[in-house]
């Protein structure tokens, strides 16, 4: 009858709490066609996806992962509002089958939102071997509500639980009305409340009773839209009501309330989960030296190092080739740095640019696409392994729930630069890219905290400035190039610590807090599925290789121009005739104090101002400034002394990391002004940390 | 002895003990967070580890959860005798 049952699409929203499985069962839904949604106003990612099913369309929502609809943060404001937006034709619930009493705790919430709902329980295929026995049947009749055991593993459940979604979303299945839990004593205050409310229900865009709820819980933003739409005296009302509550059972009614959901979560799953007791693994075991002090801290470091070595190694044979070089094996050195994998696409590269300019001969147009495309943009690429790699030690940590132990292992000692354990998140993922690190400080509770690590992060070196690192350290001898590449990581988080710490006794002296805190969820330790370390990499190369394609293509192809043509816009041979050239004059002062003479200083200069934009820039401007073919080269024709190196190189690391960093700490902090401070103080710190470094090496 | 034995702080529980939370004290985000997670007064907690300093790892409703001095000293519990 009615068009809605007739409907060929429905669009369905996912949402579970956090280490539920929901982004791997949402992959599996949409077949890893997803893509980032630009949602209106908001800067946290919400993923789309479709399927078919059935001939019907389904556009699936995957929204962030949430312990709550209170709104203490943004994930749980989005995830409310969408909710309740009316927009979706029903709601997945996924709850964890190896911790259903805690995880179905939002799915109660939901159900008091919303009657649209099925729940589907997670790594069904794991709860037998962890010695949990669930009854679904009985858990869907008490609930009214369908329940689909799904497993991300085995794949079973999937097709049943797209269909029992579409029947949901038709009304032929599940509940009518909302949930309406009986809280007891608190029932006439409840009642109260939705009597005030009831008088405006027409105008009301929620359920009556679910705001009378969340009212008392003491929900700001919802206390604001009914006073906007009752005006004062019913808003003054509610809070009075509020404060009985809290009079007369001395009790925070949101404590009152969220004790009798789990209450009644318990009568609904009491005999429905039969927990058989399953002896602790091995593993699991020597998971808790984690836990320990001193050896937890460096269980987490020799990891976290380690991770990195192995990864440097297969890609650029670095340390590897300095090692052996030291023991006097010197063939076997260069062996390990000609066969790393960036030693092989080097060779490719140079390769077709010599094949380009042998086939088609020397013209400016050749000499665009060999020395200003192919080289520009291969200098970056041959970074690509070493990114699929460190990703993928990244995602065995983060599957396995390896990361949240180093989290608890790190917090003694980052708590005494005033960051908490959460921090080491993005500080890891701030190794490889600042961009992913500063959206993932996102998961820290403390606001104070975030906003001072949306200011330091940056400071820790990516890939990008390792590869100017690296660079640099190539133009030195083997050992002192290693003794670069250990100076510009120390300075590095010398400088975050000390960045941190100050900015940390400051705070604590203007408001007075107390030392940073640590809540923190462990997931039980588990094999990671490869399907799943397999997105994780494919999806940061993905991110990689459309920054090569697009930031550093075109970027290859103005530094060509900007080095090729004269201010008279004639093509010249001569990088000193050059636009360049004549702009970047006026920045050579800025390299004057640490000794290098005005006629390289423009080189230099330009390099800096270029790594603006993109780190890796600094050594594709340089090679092709000095026409030279390699990095190498570049510097030795520049004749850098080893403390101009060290100098440059602690200024590299430490200035503004790119462009892309600082649009996104904009864009989380929504402030001109904390961007800019940022930006200042990158400088500041770099330069002064330049100066110093220069005059301690000029002693030594 | 007896249900009303004493009440102190979960901080000073040591591992392995088992313990009724009566209280959460002080206010903010932080409290929701707990509450969300499981942590309500009349719940059970096991303490998994607590060695004096850093986090300590207690199990509520089967999750492990690791949870800072601070906050644990604002948790009052009284412990259960196993």
């Amino acid at each position: 009858m009615s068009r809605s049952t007739h409907k060929k699409e429905y669009e369905i929203a996912i949402i579970g709490q956090p280490n539920v499985g929901k982004s791997t069962l949402f992959n599996i839904l949409t077949g890893r066609k997803a893509r980032v949604a630009n949602w209106p106003g908001v800067t946290v990612e919400v993923h789309e996806g479709e399927t078919d099913f059935d001939g019907s369309r389904i556009k699936l929502i995957d929204l962030p992962g949430i312990y709550g609809f209170s709104t203490i943060s943004l994930e749980e404001r989005i995830a409310r509002n969408y909710i309740l937006s009316g927009r979706p034709d029903a709601v997945i619930v996924l709850v964890d089958s190896l911790n259903p009493e805690r995880t179905m705790y939002l799915a109660i919430q939901t159900l008091e939102m919303t009657e649209k709902v099925v729940i589907g329980f997670t790594k069904s295929d794991a709860a037998h071997a962890h010695g949990v026995h669930i009854n679904y049947d009985l858990i869907s009749k008490r609930l009214g509500v369908p329940v689909v055991p799904v497993s991300a593993a085995t794949l079973r459940g999937i097709r049943s639980l797209l269909r029992t979604t579409i029947d949901v979303a038709r009304g032929r299945a599940g509940r009518k009305k909302p949930l309406r839990i009986d809280y007891g004593e608190l029932e006439p205050y409840v009642s109260s409340v939705e009597s005030l409310l009831k008088q405006y229900e027409e105008r009301m865009e929620y359920p009556i009773r679910w705001m009378a709820l969340r009212l008392l819980e003491g929900d700001n933003d919802l206390y604001k839209y009914v006073r906007g739409v009752c005006g004062d005296d019913i808003a003054e009302e509610i809070v009075k009501i509020r404060e009985e509550i809290k009079r007369i059972f001395r009790r925070d009614p949101a404590e009152l309330l969220a004790k009798k959901r789990f209450e009644y979560l318990q009568r609904v799953l009491g005999d429905a989960i039969v927990r058989l007791e399953i002896k602790k693994g091995g593993f699991e075991r020597f998971t808790r030296l984690f836990y320990r002090p001193f050896i937890g801290p460096v269980l987490s470091l020799i990891i976290l190092l380690g991770m990195f070595m192995i990864a440097f190694t297969i890609n650029t044979g670095f340390p590897l080739n300095i090692l052996l070089d030291s023991l006097g094996m010197h063939d076997a050195a260069s062996a390990v740095e000609e066969y790393s994998i960036g030693g092989l696409m080097e060779k490719l590269f140079s390769w077709i640019s010599s094949w380009i300019i042998n086939s088609f001969g020397e013209s400016w147009l050749t000499d665009l696409v060999a020395n200003g495309i192919i080289s520009g943009v291969g200098s970056v690429l041959i970074f690509l392994p070493l990114i699929m790699i460190v990703s993928l030690f990244l995602a065995i940590l983060e599957d396995s729930g390896i990361a949240p132990r180093m989290a608890v292992s790190l917090h003694g000692p980052l708590s005494k630069i005033g960051v908490s354990g959460h921090a080491i998140f993005p500080m890891t993922m701030s190794l490889g890219c600042n961009v992913p690190a500063i959206l993932a400080t996102r998961a820290i509770p403390s606001r104070s905290e975030r906003l001072r690590l949306l200011m330091t992060l940056p400071f820790i070196p990516c890939q990008a400035r390792l590869v100017v690192i690296l660079a640099f350290a190539s133009s030195l001898v083997s050992g002192y190039g290693a003794l670069l590449v250990v100076l510009g990581y120390s300075a590095a988080f010398l400088a975050f610590a000390v960045v941190n710490k100050i900015l940390y006794i400051y705070e604590k002296k203007k408001t007075g807090k107390k030392e940073p805190e640590i809540v923190l969820e462990l997931p039980p330790i588990h094999r990671p599925l490869g399907k799943v370390l397999w997105w994780h990499v494919w999806d940061n190369s993905k991110h990689f290789l459309k920054k090569a394609g697009t930031i550093i293509f075109s970027l290859s192809i103005l530094i060509w121009f900007l080095v090729n043509v004269s201010p008279s816009l004639a093509i010249t041979d001569n990088p000193s005739d050059s636009i360049a050239a004549v702009f970047s004059h006026y920045l050579s002062p800025i390299v004057y104090p640490i000794g290098i003479e005005p006629g390289k200083a423009w080189i230099i200069a330009f390099a800096l101002l270029i790594g603006f934009i993109a780190k890796e820039a600094v050594i594709e401007t340089l090679t092709i400034l000095t026409s030279t073919a390699s990095p190498q080269q570049a510097l030795m024709l520049l004749g850098l002394t080893a403390s101009q190196l060290s100098a440059l190189t602690v200024f590299v690391v430490l200035y503004v990391p790119c462009i892309a960093t600082i649009a996104v700490i904009y864009s989380e902090s929504r402030s001109v002004r904390h961007t800019l401070a940022t930006i200042a103080l990158m400088l500041g710190v770099a330069y002064v940390a330049m100066l110093i470094t220069y005059g301690l090496s000029l002693i030594i | 002895m007896g249900a009303y034995s004493r009440t102190v702080v979960l901080e000073e529980l040591p591992s392995g003990s088992r313990a009724r939370i009566v209280e959460i004290m002080g206010r903010g985000g932080w409290i929701y967070r707990l509450y969300q997670m499981g942590l309500t007064p009349g719940v059970i907690v096991d303490v998994v580890m607590n060695i004096g300093r850093g986090p300590i790892i207690i199990r509520v409703m089967g999750v492990e959860i690791a949870i800072g001095r601070g906050i644990a000293r604002r948790i009052i519990v009284e412990p259960i005798n196993t």
